[in-house]
């Protein structure tokens, strides 16, 4: 091949590549968190004790990375299906006000079926922030949240 | 001696039947947004399913708690751009509603029924606040109120602004729908 065929090649295969790598970029969907690796594993009490202690340097760690999964353990309080049949898996003491409300993933919806009260459970989640409220109790929030098979014991 | 137990007791549990389904509440409503333009090739869109709402049935005072991370949105980027670009989740990562029933009295609370409730309040989001008024459906059932409201916001009145890149794309007026089902406090 002749230098000026190989260099249109490779300009070819370099805009194919940049274009796949675009049109991936932006039809990215939200990551599948019951399959990634968490950047941090927290109890329940001390994720809520972090918020209650110093929220501003909480948000900090939890909310300013990108795609922050965190691996949460506690204890099930209560397993809240609203009135779309999203569930909501809420853990924390019985004796304390403040809970930790994880937002079931759609696609993680059957695994909730086997988690009863009172089972001690592992939830992959990411954190959208903390309620702080002395009425209701305040909650720290994660969505996206599922179930990690390894670390499941259901 | 029973007596004296007995009779004040009384008063004082049919006084907290009285007061006991004053407050409602729920931390599952929903927030349901767009600002599509027309001239878009693709929705723009997202839904927050973790708001919290109290309401005082007795003074009609309604509030709205909602954490801007709690978005979720079709694609990753699109969430990442609201969150980094629009709402700046990381300096505001907070809005909320603070108001009023103000037709609180035409409401009858303990009768099932569907009840148009006009609401008057303070909405902050990213930083700013502005007076909103709109006019919601209250539906009783079972004696527990859900709430449905759908209103517009201009992003500029939050200081939210659209850079001329994408202006094709999102409006600058924001359709909102909010709903849920809400509980008795106890």
């Amino acid at each position: 091949m002749s230098k000026k065929k190989i260099i249109i090649l490779i300009i070819a295969i370099l805009l194919a590549g940049v274009s796949l790598y675009i049109y991936k970029e932006y039809n990215r969907k939200n990551k599948d968190l019951g399959k990634v690796t968490a950047d941090m594993e927290i109890q329940s009490s001390d994720l809520i004790k972090k918020f209650e202690t110093d929220e501003a340097a909480a948000n900090k760690i939890f909310l300013t990375k990108k795609d922050f999964v965190v691996a949460v353990t506690g204890r099930v309080k209560e397993v809240v299906k609203d009135e779309k049949g999203y569930y909501t898996i809420v853990l924390g003491d019985t004796a304390a006000f403040s809970t930790v409300r994880c937002l079931m993933d759609s696609m993680h919806r059957q695994e909730v079926s086997r988690v009863k009260q009172g089972d001690k459970l592992t939830i992959h989640g990411a954190i959208t922030g903390f309620n702080k409220d002395d009425l209701l109790g305040s909650d720290v929030i994660l969505n996206r949240c599922a179930i990690p098979k390894q670390l499941s014991n259901l | 001696m029973k007596k004296l137990i007995l009779y004040p007791s009384i008063i004082l549990l049919s006084f907290s039947l009285v007061h006991a389904q004053d407050k409602f509440y729920t931390k599952t409503a929903k927030v349901f947004f767009k600002c599509t333009k027309p001239s878009s090739p693709e929705k723009i869109e997202g839904t927050n399913k973790s708001i919290t709402c109290v309401l005082d049935t007795k003074t009609g005072n309604i509030q709205f708690a909602v954490l801007m991370k709690g978005f979720e949105f079709d694609r990753a980027l699109m969430q990442e751009h609201f969150n980094e670009n629009y709402v700046e989740s990381d300096k505001f990562p907070k809005a909320d509603f603070k108001g009023q029933i103000i037709n609180n009295t035409d409401i009858n609370y303990t009768k099932d029924g569907n009840y148009t409730a006009k609401v008057k309040g303070t909405l902050q989001i990213h930083g700013e606040a502005k007076n909103v008024e709109t006019t919601g459906m209250l539906v009783i059932k079972n004696g527990k109120p859900g709430i449905n409201a759908s209103f517009q916001v201009q992003l500029s009145d939050y200081k939210i602004s659209i850079p001329s890149l994408v202006s094709d794309k999102i409006s600058n007026t924001v359709d909102i729908v909010i709903e849920g089902n809400l509980d008795p406090l106890k």
